[in-house]
C-alpha cells in the first residue's frame, strides 16, 4: 500500500492502474447510468428500489454537474480534449470543470504544466477556446 | 473521478442455478454483490456496464459450490488526493461544512473555508463574507480540492479545502 500513501491528482500520482484505466467526464456518466436506470425501468416496476444508495447519488450527482447534456457535444469534447496529448485523468478534470481562463485551466490541472510536456499558455488557451465552442453550439 | 475498469471476481454458486441459465444466475449474483460495495482501493462500484468472460467453474470438494472466476466492466467513482471536484453542501455547522459529491462524502474544516468568511447560525447556517456576497449553505454547489481520504473497508471519507485559487461557492441556491 505504499503507492498509496503518495498519491497526489495534481502530479497525476494516482495509480498505474487508474492512470491505464479509462477516466469517465461526468456526462459521459451520466449518459451511462441514464441508460441503465431505463433498461431497469422497463424490466421492473419499482427500479428505484432495485438500484444501490451510490447508484443513485451518482445519478443525481452527475446530472447536476453535466457540462453537456447531448451525447453529440459529449463526444466532441473528448474529441477535442485528445488532441492536446493530455492523460485521461487531465482530460476529465477539464471536462468536468470547463475552466475558463489559462491560468484557471493551471489551477485545476497542474501537472500540465510541468516540465517536459509541450503545453504552453497558447495551446491551452486554444483549447479552452475549442471548449467553449462546443458549449455554445450545443 | 469516475472510471471504466475492468475487475475480476471469483462467484460461488450453489448448485441449484445450474442450468441454462446460469450465466444469466451468475451476472444477476455479481450484480447484487458488487454493485454499491466500496473498496479503499477501487472506490465505490457504481454499475457493472459488461461481462468480459466467465472462466471455467472449479467445484468445491465437500459442499458441491463451484467458483467461477469473472471479469466484468464497471463504473467506479473513486476520490484522490489533490483532486479538485465539484460537490453539493449538505450541512453547515461551526465546525465547518459537509458536501457530497457522488457517493462520497467531504468534510470541509473552518480552517480550511477562507477567513474572511464567517460562521452564521440561525435555521439555515452558513458561512458568508462580510459584505455579504458570496454564501455557503445547504444546497450550495462549490469547487472544492480534497487534500485528504480516509479509507476503511466499506467507505471512503474525504477532507477537502476551499481555501486556495479558483475554489470556492459556483453556485448559490438563494440566488440562483
Amino acid at each position: 500500500m505504499s503507492g498509496e500513501e503518495e498519491e497526489n491528482a495534481a502530479e497525476l500520482k494516482i495509480g498505474d492502474e487508474f492512470l491505464k484505466a479509462k477516466c469517465l467526464m461526468n456526462c459521459e456518466v451520466s449518459l451511462i447510468l441514464e441508460h441503465k436506470y431505463e433498461q431497469l425501468r422497463q424490466t421492473s416496476e419499482d427500479p428505484m428500489n432495485q438500484v444501490s444508495q451510490v447508484f443513485e447519488k451518482s445519478l443525481q450527482y452527475v446530472k447536476r454537474f453535466s457540462r453537456y447534456k447531448n451525447p453529440d457535444a459529449v463526444r466532441q469534447v473528448r474529441e477535442i480534449l485528445s488532441r492536446y496529448q493530455l492523460a485521461e485523468f487531465e482530460l476529465c478534470v477539464l471536462g468536468n470543470l470547463c475552466p475558463e481562463t489559462v491560468e484557471e485551466a493551471i489551477a485545476m490541472v497542474p501537472s500540465i504544466k510541468t516540465k517536459g510536456r509541450a503545453h504552453d499558455d497558447e495551446a491551452i488557451e486554444k483549447m479552452l477556446n475549442d471548449l467553449s465552442l462546443i458549449k455554445r453550439f450545443e | 473521478m469516475f472510471f471504466h475498469i475492468v475487475m475480476e471476481r471469483n462467484m460461488q454458486l450453489h448448485p441449484r442455478h445450474f442450468g441454462r441459465n446460469l450465466r444469466e444466475n451468475i451476472v444477476s449474483k455479481l450484480m447484487k454483490d458488487v454493485e454499491g460495495t466500496c473498496s479503499g482501493r477501487h472506490g465505490f462500484v457504481v454499475a457493472i456496464t459488461g461481462i468480459e468472460n466467465i472462466g471455467k467453474g472449479l467445484i468445491r470438494d465437500g459442499t458441491g459450490f463451484v467458483t467461477f472466476p469473472v471479469k466484468y466492466q464497471c463504473v467506479v467513482f473513486r476520490p484522490f488526493k489533490g483532486e479538485i471536484l465539484e460537490a453539493v453542501v449538505t450541512m453547515v455547522n461551526k465546525m465547518g461544512f459537509f458536501a457530497e459529491a457522488g457517493p462520497v462524502q467531504i468534510f470541509v474544516s473552518n480552517h480550511l473555508i477562507p477567513d474572511d468568511m464567517e460562521f452564521q447560525s440561525g435555521d439555515m447556517p452558513n458561512y458568508t463574507t462580510s459584505d455579504g456576497s458570496v454564501k455557503i449553505q445547504k444546497d450550495s454547489e462549490v469547487r472544492l480540492k480534497i487534500i485528504g481520504t480516509r479509507v476503511d473497508a466499506t467507505e471512503i471519507f474525504c477532507i477537502g479545502t476551499i481555501k486556495d485559487d479558483f475554489l470556492g461557492v459556483i453556485n448559490d441556491p438563494a440566488t440562483a
